[in-house]
């Protein structure tokens, strides 16, 4: 099976929202209102129940002209995904379509995802069970996982009427973001195709007309070495560690017994 | 020492002491079986003992505040017992150096000659200041995940693998030093729950600080 890859295209945006409607529709999620804070953009940012925001940046252009900077933000699923190592429970993991997705089942709501994205994607939503106790899971935009099963595209992607979004061969639709790159060049000197290698690529992969940090993505995200120093060294060290703590325990207990056994023989008075 | 005749027992530590170091046993416990199911999943059962999740989350955050305490119980209610403590354990001579090689040997049931000890022997000296960093690794990267809003996120980012290898090295230590209270050193264990020991047990295991004490009762009788 070819790679596939979920493509936005922020220069095509006309900021129309109807990804936004797509995925509460698909993911039976409920909405949200919020405060009209003053900006025209709908939510603040993304929440346990909003998988997906159009962000609305304002911009001067070089010739002093106004201008909004949409951009379709939601999980970049990342090639090395900071929300999986960081879970504890193991209960977030990537899928054969290169989707990030959390299983509810095995997550316990500790929020160690949510502390660990880079991109403050993942977030917890609260409920209630039946005898009236709340409990928490962590929860974001999965691709639509299960539609990918069915040989359908994304929700957002197929209510998409200006291109912006896409899903298509990883191949084809990478050559083709890099001709549209050259082309918007004159217009955005700063675009950029933004499929951060630090974290070994994303799936969602996006054609940005500025900067990542306009847009307050980071730059050049990696493996945080507090991620390297945790997973690859602290964990198996750590049981290691309490393996060998063992180990000197019993070894002690051991050769004590042989060497007190002995010491009786010669006469010994340490019974104890 | 208001015996002036030879006694049986000897006071070693005050009620402060004695307090602070079994509520931070109890916290510690309780913070290690409340994340224990978070580490693996053979404990998941354990979730259920605390009601969920949530539960174990809840308990492990009192848990947590009353592992804040003990230093603060011993500042102020044994503030003679912690100046002894501190004074001890950043004092290192000779014969503390000289007690591991022996220790070791008396540790695999060999034939060995441990050199007079201060107050505290160079092992939980030794002790003390792992418990210490360890303490500390704990609660202040604790601290960063319970409030992270507070804390930049290379900040925050740090506070996992830190709490995380504080919780190896921590347990790594408190399994050292209960093997030694129960195994080797089983007399000790009345010092830290009755608060004395025998005066038999003060010359065998801390050999310098029963001289100090035959000293100063020297000094009080020719004075
Ligand atoms: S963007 Fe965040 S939530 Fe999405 S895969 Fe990456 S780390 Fe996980
Ligand atoms: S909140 Fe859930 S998915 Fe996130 S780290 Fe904790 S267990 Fe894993
Ligand atoms: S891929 Fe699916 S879940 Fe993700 S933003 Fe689009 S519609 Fe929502």
């Amino acid at each position: 099976m070819a790679d596939y890859i979920k493509f936005v295209d922020v220069t095509k945006c006309d900021g129309c929202r109807a990804c936004m409607v797509a995925c509460k529709n698909w993911n039976d999620l409920p909405a949200q209102p919020e405060e009209f804070t003053g900006s025209i953009q709908s939510h603040n940012t993304l929440t346990a129940n909003t998988w997906n925001v159009i962000t609305y940046d304002e911009q001067v252009t070089a010739n002093g002209n106004f201008e909004w900077l949409f951009r379709h933000k939601s999980c970049h699923h990342c090639g090395e995904a900071f929300c999986e190592k960081a879970c504890p429970e193991t209960a977030i993991s990537h899928t054969k379509f290169g989707s990030v997705v959390v299983d509810a089942d095995k997550c316990v709501g500790c929020g160690y995802c949510v502390n660990n994205c880079q991109f403050g994607v993942i977030q917890l939503a609260t409920y209630v069970d039946d005898k009236g106790k709340e409990y928490r899971k962590a929860q974001k935009c999965d691709l639509c996982t299960g539609r990918l099963e069915e040989g359908l595209r994304p929700a957002c992607v197929t209510s998409c009427h200006t291109n912006c979004l896409v899903y298509d061969e990883k191949e084809k639709v990478l050559a083709e973001a890099e001709k549209r790159l050259a082309k918007i060049k004159e217009r955005f000197p700063n675009a950029n195709i933004y499929n951060p290698p630090g974290i070994k690529g994303t799936t969602t992969v996006y054609l940005l007309a500025d900067k990542p940090t306009v847009y307050g993505l980071p730059e050049d995200p990696k493996v945080a070495l507090s991620q390297i120093v945790w997973k690859d060294y602290a964990q198996p060290l750590g049981k290691m560690m309490l393996g060998a703590t063992t180990m000197a325990v019993i070894g002690a207990a051991i050769s004590t017994a042989i060497n007190k056994g002995k010491g009786e023989h010669e006469g010994g008075q340490d019974h104890e | 020492m208001s015996n002036e005749k030879t006694p049986k027992t000897i006071k070693r530590f005050n009620k402060g002491f004695i307090v602070a170091h079994w509520v931070n046993a109890i916290a510690f416990f309780t913070l290690y079986i409340s994340a224990l199911p978070m580490y693996t999943e053979f404990f998941d059962w354990l979730y259920v003992v605390f009601g969920g999740p949530a539960g174990a989350r809840l308990v492990h955050r009192i848990a947590a505040v009353a592992f804040m305490l003990p230093l603060f119980i011993m500042i102020i209610f044994d503030f003679k017992g912690f100046k002894n403590w501190m004074k001890n354990i950043f004092s290192w001579k000779k014969h503390d150096l000289m007690f591991f090689p022996q220790f070791l040997r008396e540790f695999f049931g060999l034939k060995a000659k441990v050199p007079k000890q201060d107050f505290f022997n160079a092992g939980e000296k030794i002790n003390s200041w792992l418990m210490i960093v360890t303490t500390l690794m704990l609660i202040s990267s604790g601290l960063v995940m319970w409030f992270p809003a507070f804390f930049p996120s290379a900040v925050l980012w740090w506070a996992y693998p830190i709490h995380n290898i504080g919780l190896g090295l921590a347990v790594a230590v408190a399994v050292g030093h209960i093997y030694m209270s129960l195994v080797t050193a089983r007399p000790s264990m009345r010092g830290i729950t009755k608060g004395d020991v025998t005066e038999e047990y003060a010359k065998d295991h801390h050999g310098r600080w029963y001289d100090e004490l035959q000293e100063e009762k020297q000094q009080r009788k020719q004075a």
